[in-house]
């Protein structure tokens, strides 16, 4: 049995990425299932899915918490999920990332594939989902799937759904991403990030449903404990802002959905970028253009 | 103490109003209307302070509930049959989140081959939705458990819904003389609803969010104790009402001629009145016959049970509704409290649909436990007054 | 305009989110005497989730179809406890329109003293895009998708603010998160007056209307200038405009920049275009004949480009 959990955030593909690669084991002749756990989170919001992948038919209806592999399709989660869970040093990662195996740190030494699966997604999709991408490099990196198979996947998951040009699309850009995956050993110099939790007994839990504000265990509850989630981390873009030009007229303060534009005395903004997910909407509506959209998760 | 000739549905009105519930969603439904027309006189009159809101359904009479609820007044509301029904989803928003509504359901049949007449296919299946539940006999006992309820339910050890069961018709429209207690008597036994949290900008809360995986489960063991607690809770608001009032109920359930019994009928509803007849039939003529009034389904008394019947040759077990799997749904509960005690149990199916339940039902009923513990041959399931060869 | 936040960062919204933009807003300026019902939809999803609530008020949830009533109990209760400041219940346009109109009507036929709004981003966003009484003419979701024989939504949107005003709500009103201050000052009167009171507002869905998360608020300005959303409010038994952008805009200029419309045929585009027409007739008057509506009478070409998402 050959076990595979795939990190993501909501939007990504995770889910068509397990649900590929079993497809793709299937046409080899194995027997697979693919399956995701849920949570309550939209786009952006960290998603898990899983694989399982064997000789024989599959019982098991558990979620994965000792991977062979991980697949990580964003590797900012590396900060903010604790993705590596399970994986001992004989599993092994694909990661997207421009970093080298060698250069990327993920907490643990094991073997490793980089890919830079969100410009080959934007080349071969032009759109950020970088799912068919990481299963070129999946194939590249293990022997578990064959490219061919993966095309021929993709062909049937994409094709069925999002149609032939998609589907191809999509070939393309697995076939770009095993040309240039680039294997090797990992570094482990990170504390591997660990989340906060409250996991109260029964007896410790408030009655019922009811929670009023306060930290328990370090977690906050109850109204506006929302705010522990660092929702910037979410972002592929940033705004920076260009304060000469601003005319206060608060346009964006007003649309931004996060509340994370503040509004000083003056009416001047600034933005608390640890909840910015980078919508981009300060930017369209400013009217003097005052707001430009840069690339990646930087804080200006 | 005021005398009063009512009939059960009035004499839950008047229990609402000494119990100054003051949020009453109402809709009407044959045969629970009664309460709501006489609460609605009440309040128009000036009699009464209460907010009688006219919801459009049965749905939205019980989502007013839980919010009142939740916004931290004491609540009432009450429905029958395919309102309860259409209440179903909402039932489930009271327990979890640990309102403590009152509601009285008038027992009549739900469902296709339908009628306005008693059965308790209604209330039954409702019975896993964490809402306690007991079935009263009389109008006294109807009045008397809806102040007991509101203890019981309010009582920071429980903070649960209860829901008062009582027979269409049969019940609901029978006056009897029925005594109305003092206000100044009921306000000292139930005094001034405190929420345990509610609704309040002053010290806000939330409650009810999504609940995700890691918690739901501690969250659903905490009612199923909380249930269970309430056992003793509901003994002890018993033991001082009886105190306060003179009258007791029993509690969990109450016992008739059992001390040396060596059979006996289980049974909840009007029916038992009939069952207590044929047992004082049945004493006259040197025969241990015993009667155990099964009160509350929620929650159900196994060890009560299990103790009361621990002398028994033979027990029967009264349904007034059928689970269409050969059993009805009392006799299951019992068998799964007496299971690995030995002993005998038969089930009497009888009164669907509004079916009468006669004396002469009743005496069959003891015949075939009788026989049961004289170690005769009987059939296990019985339908009492049915037409036709039962197979 | 209060500063004060009351619906906090930190909730799961997707990026761009047109609903987080409406609820942000309106509870700034119903400030902190307020208690928030959300039925099931994408807000209670993204902003309540055990042990937390974006909502820094108190905050209740039980199901889909019940927000009228809810927040009737609620309200019922803190009149009688004497708790101060609006009960408002905030449902999306499946649990408005669908599954919760009965206990909506409910709740406006009584004149209930609560505030009722409807954020309307047109489908069941929560449960994956599906169809509801609010979905557009022509629009695609996954239960109405484009097939061979038939392609997107077949009806035109349901007008709940003509259902709504039909029950004489003390105060009804539509919102666009474009309109800052119109926004602003219809959420004040809403929250001062007594009685039902009902808010509209579009709330463009990034994923479901399939549009770049940037372009929410431009959308939703689009859709005023198309005439597929109008603005108007409702009090004293008198609707009146709000606001009229002084010439129509064709639709197709609110259509070509969201997916879930690119597949439409003129034939379609045409028959929408006309429907906005009487639309825009029958709540701006008809002392402006705008030029557009020149062309489903056979004088112009609607100019369509479709597909702008590269197939997302």
């Amino acid at each position: 049995m050959y076990e595979v959990r795939f990190h993501g955030r909501g939007g990504q593909g995770a889910v068509m990425a397990a649900q590929t690669l079993a497809e793709a084991a299937i046409l080899l002749g194995h027997h697979a299932q693919a399956f995701p756990y849920f949570g309550a989170e939209r786009r952006g919001a960290p998603v898990r899915a899983f694989a399982r992948i064997d000789d024989k038919r599959i019982s098991i209806k558990s979620q994965i918490y000792e991977p062979d592999m991980v697949v990580i399709l964003d590797e900012s989660l590396l900060e903010i999920d604790p993705v590596v869970d399970g994986l001992t040093e004989e599993g092994m990662a694909v990661v997207n990332t421009t970093k080298s195996p060698d250069e990327l740190d993920l907490g643990i030494s094991v073997r490793c594939a980089t890919v830079d699966a969100s410009s080959i997604a934007m080349e071969a999709i032009k759109a950020p989902a970088v799912n068919t991408a990481m299963l070129g490099a999946v194939a590249r990196m293990s022997d578990l799937v064959t490219l061919e198979t993966v095309k021929r996947a993709i062909e049937d998951r994409f094709g069925e759904k999002l149609g032939p040009r998609a589907a191809e699309a999509n070939i393309l850009a697995a076939e770009l991403a095993f040309e240039k995956t680039r294997t090797g050993i990992c570094k482990a110099d990170r504390t591997i990030f660990q989340k906060k939790v409250w996991l109260p007994t029964w007896e410790e839990l408030p009655t019922g449903t009811t929670v009023y504000p306060e930290h328990i265990d370090g977690v906050a509850v109850g109204p506006g404990g929302s705010m522990q989630n660092l929702t910037g981390t979410w972002r592929n873009a940033t705004p920076r802002y260009l304060k000469d030009k601003c005319i206060r007229c608060l346009r964006c303060w007003f649309c931004c959905p996060e509340g994370c534009i503040k509004r000083s005395e003056d009416d001047h903004v600034s933005w608390d970028y640890r909840y910015c997910k980078g919508c981009g909407i300060c930017s369209n509506v400013c009217p003097v253009n005052a707001i430009e959209m840069t690339r990646g998760v930087t804080e200006w | 103490m005021v005398m009063k000739v009512l009939s059960a549905d009035h004499a839950v009105a008047w229990a609402v109003r000494r119990a100054k519930a003051e949020v009453i969603p109402a809709f009407p439904i044959t045969p629970q209307t009664l309460i709501m027309e006489l609460l609605a006189e009440f309040i128009a009159d000036g009699e009464m302070d209460a907010d009688l809101i006219t919801a459009e359904s049965e749905h939205s009479v019980m989502s007013i509930a839980v919010g009142a609820s939740a916004g931290g007044v004491r609540t009432f509301t009450a429905t029958a049959s395919q309102g309860l029904a259409l209440m179903h989803e909402m039932l489930y928003a009271a327990p979890q989140n640990r309102l403590p509504v009152v509601m009285v359901n008038v027992n009549r049949s739900l469902g296709a081959a339908a009628g306005i007449w008693v059965e308790h296919n209604d209330s039954m299946p409702e019975r896993e939705s964490g809402w306690l539940q007991v079935y009263v006999e009389d109008g006294q006992e109807a009045l008397d458990m809806v102040l007991q309820a509101y203890r019981i339910a309010e009582d920071e050890r429980v903070l649960l819904p209860i829901m008062v069961c009582l027979d269409g018709f049969i019940l609901s429209h029978t006056v009897e003389r029925v005594e109305v207690p003092e206000q100044e008597d009921v306000d000292a036994f139930l005094p001034r609803f405190k929420p345990a949290f509610a609704l309040d900008p002053e010290d806000p809360s939330t409650i009810n969010a999504i609940v995700p995986p890691e918690y739901a489960m501690e969250m659903r063991y905490q009612l199923d104790r909380t249930v269970e607690r309430s056992k003793m809770v509901i003994k002890e608001v018993d033991e001082e009402f009886k105190e306060r009032f003179g009258r007791g109920h029993g509690g969990l359930i109450d016992t008739y001629k059992m001390d040396d019994a060596d059979h006996a009928l289980i049974c909840l509803g009007t029916a038992t009145s009939t069952a207590r007849a044929i047992v004082d039939e049945l004493r006259s003529q040197g025969r241990k016959a015993g009667l155990i009034k099964l009160r509350f389904m929620r929650p159900f008394p196994h060890e009560e049970l299990r103790e009361v019947c621990s002398g028994l040759r033979a027990v029967g077990v009264f349904d007034r509704s059928i689970g269409f799997n050969r059993y009805g749904p009392v006799f299951t509960e019992v068998s799964s409290s007496l299971s690995g005690q030995g002993l005998k149990v038969t089930d009497h199916i009888g009164g669907l649909g509004g079916r009468d339940i006669t004396l002469r039902d009743m005496r069959d009923i003891y015949a075939i436990i009788g026989s049961d513990a004289e170690g005769k041959e009987v059939k296990r399931v019985n339908w009492h007054g049915l037409r036709g060869v039962q197979t | 305009m209060p500063r004060n936040d009351y619906f906090l960062s930190g909730h799961g919204a997707c990026p761009g989110c047109g609903v987080a933009i409406a609820v942000k807003n309106i509870m700034r300026v119903l400030g902190s005497e307020t208690t928030v019902y959300v039925p099931a939809s994408c807000l209670i999803v993204f902003s309540a989730l055990y042990p937390t609530s974006a909502f820094k008020v108190p905050f209740f949830f039980t199901a889909f179809e019940n927000t009228g009533a809810v927040i009737t109990g609620i309200k019922a209760a803190h009149r009688r406890r004497g708790v101060q400041g609006n009960v408002v219940g905030f449902a999306g346009d499946g649990g408005t329109f669908d599954i919760g109109l009965q206990a909506l009507s409910g709740a406006a036929d009584r004149g209930e003293d609560v505030l009722y709004v409807c954020v309307d981003n047109e489908a069941y966003m929560n449960t994956g895009i599906q169809r509801s009484g609010a979905t557009p003419f022509g629009a695609w979701t996954t239960t109405s998708p484009i097939g061979k024989r038939i392609q997107g939504n077949r009806r035109m949107k349901k007008d709940i603010m003509d259902v709504v005003i039909a029950h004489n709500p003390s105060y009804a009103a539509t919102l666009s998160i474009a309109h800052f201050n119109d926004f602003i000052k219809k959420v004040d009167k809403a929250k001062k007056k007594k009685g039902f009171r009902f808010l509209h507002v579009l709330t463009p869905c990034v994923p479901g209307w399939k549009i770049e998360s940037s372009r929410t608020v431009e959308i939703a300005r689009l859709a005023v200038e198309t005439g597929m959303w109008t603005l108007y409010e409702y009090e004293d038994g008198e609707a009146r405009s709000t606001y009229r952008p002084q010439e129509m805009r064709p639709v197709t200029e609110y259509l070509q920049l969201q997916g879930r419309f690119r597949h439409m045929n003129n034939e379609d585009l045409n028959n929408l275009q006309r429907y906005l027409c009487n639309k825009w007739y029958y709540h701006y008057g008809h002392d402006i004949e705008q030029p557009v509506c020149r062309i489903y009478k056979g004088e112009k070409e609607l100019h369509f480009d479709g597909d702008p998402l590269h197939g997302v």
